[in-house]
């Protein structure tokens, strides 16, 4: 597994965590039954808090993504639909590529671009939260 | 291992003091040695050497009883600041502990300086000096001497090195003018006590000045605990 | 393990009329590495020596591994459990390492021999070599291994990395981190780099001119705290900085930044109702929330 993180980021580092191990098992760097690094050994590899790793853990432990194994380790749960996940990120990619590419043929600049794609998300995010708040 | 890093701390004031001794002590031998032919009585000389010891016991003591936990600290005049007094400080150990070691050592080593000089003035003496005697002078003088040594303990609490010399040397010449004046001071005097001016090496203990100097030096010693107990690093 | 190793409430201090700290309340819990962020002269030094037994607070309560720290008897008794780093990282100019080691090692019975060993040959510390010829960065490592040797539960440290290389400084917040992976150590240290405190604390401490300005767990923090860009076609309605949840707005020219925290989705929506022509939420950095919580604008 290839980790980076980038601790300088305003996203919490236990998510970025959570995500790369994620898309690693997405692209199955790591596979289903196999054992992913010790907390310890995270931590020191990275020079980053154990707490921090042990909290990803934990959370992706919860959305069922790992299973930990009291005295054994902490392994990647059980067969995963991968391929039909990598499939949909493949698909969103091309959709918004295809998005941005017209965006950018309206003259606008990549940071122009962010902030409308950004402004976009929030929007979106406000509306699946009323929603969710009418229901 | 407090006393092996007290010892580490003050070893070189420790040889600057035998090598100052030695210095002062070589003068008037080579004195002795060309005085006699010279004509100058060995009596004379004999007391002026004692006199010039009495200076070098109060100086001794004076310049031990510098550096420590008691000096350093945020009232310093001098930025001086030794830092590791801070790791000191982390250490779990009490500053009473910490001011004993350091105290007790300095004590030591001027009680064996004093305790040298004395034992070499009494060899020097023209007339034969009886054990008891002897024994008398070498008791007071350091009673005496820890009454002064006590005095700079303190004062190196609250002032700085070269502060804590200069106020000693005050106080002391302070004392010894006072004491001319006033029947009660020349009574309890350390300065006196170790004085064979006052107190010839034939006269029997002089008891009030060798309690009043003990109970000075307690007295100071306490103060002293308290002043560091309360000090800010 | 919910419990507190350090807490202080209240805790006042001042020098000959100047107030260093002026009730400052801080709670680190057990296994945490606690970053303790503020500017100079903001009271991180004085927290530190006040929690040392070293100064004594004007007033306010300092509790260590949960007992009350008033007395040179308990100060004592905390300190057998502590580990302390100075900001200067002064050791005795007239002993060597070894030296050193030996005469630290006797005050704590339950001296790690192991560790002492191991980080002699991790930080690869001449035995021989006098402290005054240490560089700092050699200073700093012998420091810190006479912090964790001794079996240590909490380590206090002042600025653990001030003026070290990238290469020394990764190798300490590496040793750090072991040390708190162990389970045994809790590490509480000030800190002027940002980045090495976002990249190993999980909890992190602001003071500012004596008060705690922010507490909490760093990922927390960064859950919580957006900032919010809002562009409007003249200046920012007035009606802007009356809004809830707001920590901090700055205004220039047209653009309004707001750095909010809590219900950040009610406040861009009455922010939007201000008819801004764009809206932007975006995650805080530590060095966003550090400078808006210091810098007293």
């Amino acid at each position: 597994m290839n980790l980076r993180i980038n601790f300088s980021s305003g996203v919490p580092i236990y998510l970025q965590l959570m995500e790369q191990i994620k898309h690693a098992v997405e692209t199955g760097a790591i596979r289903a039954g196999e054992q992913l690094p010790t907390i310890r050994k995270i931590a020191e590899e990275l020079t980053m808090n154990p707490n921090t790793v042990a909290r990803a853990y934990r959370a992706l432990e919860r959305e069922g993504i790992v299973e930990v194994r009291h005295g054994l380790g902490v392994f990647v749960a059980g067969p995963q639909s991968s391929a039909a996940k990598t499939a949909e990120i493949r698909k969103a990619g091309e959709v918004l590529r295809s998005a941005m590419e017209k965006g950018m043929a309206l003259d606008l600049s990549e940071s122009e671009l962010r902030r409308v794609f950004e402004e976009e998300l929030s929007r979106l995010q406000e509306k699946a939260a009323t929603t969710k708040r009418q229901t | 291992m407090l006393w092996f890093k007290a010892w580490l701390e003050v070893r070189w004031r420790f040889f600057f003091m035998v090598g100052s001794i030695l210095f002062v002590w070589l003068t008037p031998m080579w004195i002795t040695a060309t005085g006699v032919h010279s004509g100058v009585p060995a009596a004379r000389l004999w007391m002026a050497i004692q006199l010039a010891s009495v200076l070098l016991f109060i100086f001794t003591a004076i310049y031990l009883a510098g550096s420590g936990i008691n000096t350093q600290g945020i009232y310093t005049f001098t930025p001086g600041f030794h830092g590791s007094m801070l790791f000191t400080l982390s250490l779990p150990i009490s500053r009473r502990r910490l001011l004993f070691v350091r105290v007790g050592l300095g004590a030591l080593q001027t009680c064996i300086l004093v305790a040298i000089m004395a034992v070499y003035i009494v060899h020097l003496r023209p007339e034969s000096t009886s054990a008891l005697q002897a024994l008398i002078y070498l008791t007071r003088t350091i009673v005496c001497t820890m009454a002064i040594y006590a005095f700079s303990v303190l004062l190196s609490c609250v002032l700085d090195e070269i502060w804590q010399v200069t106020g000693a040397f005050i106080f002391w010449t302070a004392v010894f003018l006072l004491q001319a004046k006033f029947d009660w001071v020349a009574r309890i005097s350390p300065l006196r006590g170790m004085s064979l001016n006052c107190y010839p090496i034939t006269a029997p203990m002089p008891w009030e000045a060798v309690l009043g100097s003990l109970a000075l030096a307690v007295l100071l010693l306490w103060a002293s605990v308290l002043v560091v107990q309360r000090k800010e690093y | 393990m919910n419990e507190q190793l350090i807490e202080t409430h209240g805790l006042s201090k001042s020098y000959r009329g100047t107030p260093a700290l002026r009730g400052l309340n801080l709670a680190v819990p057990r296994g945490s590495i606690c970053g303790f962020l503020g500017r100079n002269g903001a009271g991180k030094t004085t927290t530190l020596k006040l929690l040392l037994g070293m100064l004594r607070p004007d007033a306010g309560e300092i509790r260590l591994f949960g007992e009350a720290v008033e007395t040179e008897a308990s100060s004592i008794a905390a300190r057998r459990r502590i580990g302390f780093v100075s900001e200067d990282k002064e050791l005795y100019p007239f002993m060597n390492v070894g030296q050193t080691i030996r005469f630290t090692r006797p005050f704590f019975p339950g001296w790690r021999r192991d560790l002492e060993e191991r980080y002699l040959e991790l930080f690869r510390l001449p035995l021989g070599k006098a402290v005054p010829k240490l560089s700092k960065g050699m200073r700093t490592q012998l420091m810190l291994l006479l912090a964790m040797a001794r079996g240590a539960e909490l380590l206090l440290m002042d600025e653990p990395t001030s003026g070290l290389d990238p290469a020394m400084t990764e190798d300490i917040l590496r040793a750090l981190a072991d040390s708190a992976a162990s389970g045994e150590t809790t590490i509480f240290f000030s800190s002027h780099q940002l980045a090495e405190v976002e990249q190993i604390c999980d909890r992190v401490c602001i003071i500012d001119e004596g008060q705690a300005v922010i507490d909490g767990e760093l990922d927390e923090l960064k859950s919580q705290y957006r900032r919010i860009l809002l562009v409007f076609d003249g200046l920012p309605p007035r009606e802007l900085s009356g809004l809830t949840g707001i920590d901090h707005l700055r205004q220039r020219g047209r653009t309004a930044s707001l750095l909010a925290h809590g219900d950040v989705d009610t406040l861009v929506e009455h922010a939007r109702s201000l008819g801004p022509n764009s809206v932007e939420v975006r995650p805080v950095t530590l060095k966003e929330l550090f400078l808006d919580h210091v810098r007293g604008e």
